[in-house]
């Protein structure tokens, strides 16, 4: 059976929205019969893209808004996160050390690590004074019905 | 989220319930150098009912372990449930922090 299934989700940049988010992709995700911990992982990942957008893109007071788009190819999960702010390139980031003991540690720097860690692919790409993150993940996708 | 605490042997256990993310980390900031202020300085974070965290609550939790090593204390974590368990391994937070099966042996 060939699967294809798309939801895009419109939200502003105030963090109040990320609730606003999740509910969206939990309902989503039981729609389309994926395993919660697959949901979760959706839901940090987009947490993590989603709240450096909200935190760091924008340098005016004005309202923007940031498109998130989920799809589901056959086993090819593709989350893309489209926003108007500024340039930046969450793939250029350097990697944290994870071996430091906790005194050495940073604060910090670990939501686009998360994002590499769960997801298979990371792409950056600046199109139409637009940041497109794009996210893919091979997923085992077997719905009961 | 929903925290909680009591005091069991020398330390002083928080129970942690629901979430921990970018909307309600500081709540959980605020608890910890509530608890700080007071004198605590050896914890068990007992985190049976949390179900989901993100960067902004490993954040929380580093600065605790950090806090708690410069007073010479000691912070336990127990009951992780296993996605909690896989952010920890994957973001190295395993080895940084003491990590047991359950309450009772975290507060040993």
């Amino acid at each position: 059976m060939e699967i294809n299934k798309e939801a895009l989700f419109v939200i502003e940049n105030r963090v109040e929205e990320l609730a606003v988010l999740f509910e969206n992709i939990e309902q989503t995700a039981e729609i389309w019969e994926l395993p919660v911990p697959l949901m979760m992982n959706i839901n940090l990942v987009l947490e993590e893209a989603v709240s450096n957008v909200i935190f760091y893109a924008f340098e005016d007071e004005l309202k923007h808004e940031i498109k998130i788009s989920i799809s589901l190819k056959d086993n090819l999960l593709t989350i893309e996160i489209t926003d108007d702010g500024k340039p930046f390139d969450p793939t250029s980031l350097k990697q944290p050390d994870i071996s430091l003991d906790a005194e050495d540690r940073p604060i910090g720097g670990l939501g686009i690590f998360l994002i590499s860690k769960i997801m298979n692919e990371v792409h950056y790409t600046r199109k139409n004074e637009n940041n497109i993150l794009t996210l893919y993940k091979t997923i085992q996708y077997e719905p009961d019905k | 989220m929903n925290l909680t605490n009591e005091k069991k042997n020398e330390f002083c256990v928080l129970n942690i319930e629901g979430r921990i993310d970018t909307t309600n980390f500081s709540q959980f900031e605020n608890e910890i150098n509530t608890l700080l202020s007071a004198g605590e300085k050896n914890f068990v974070f007992d985190c049976s009912g949390l179900n989901y965290i993100s960067s902004s609550g490993l954040r929380v939790f580093l600065i605790a372990q950090k806090k708690t090593l410069s007073l010479n204390g000691k912070l336990h974590l127990c009951n992780l449930q296993p996605s909690i368990k896989e952010i920890f391994d994957i973001s190295g937070f395993s080895s940084i922090f003491k990590i047991f099966d359950n309450q009772e042996k975290a507060i040993q």
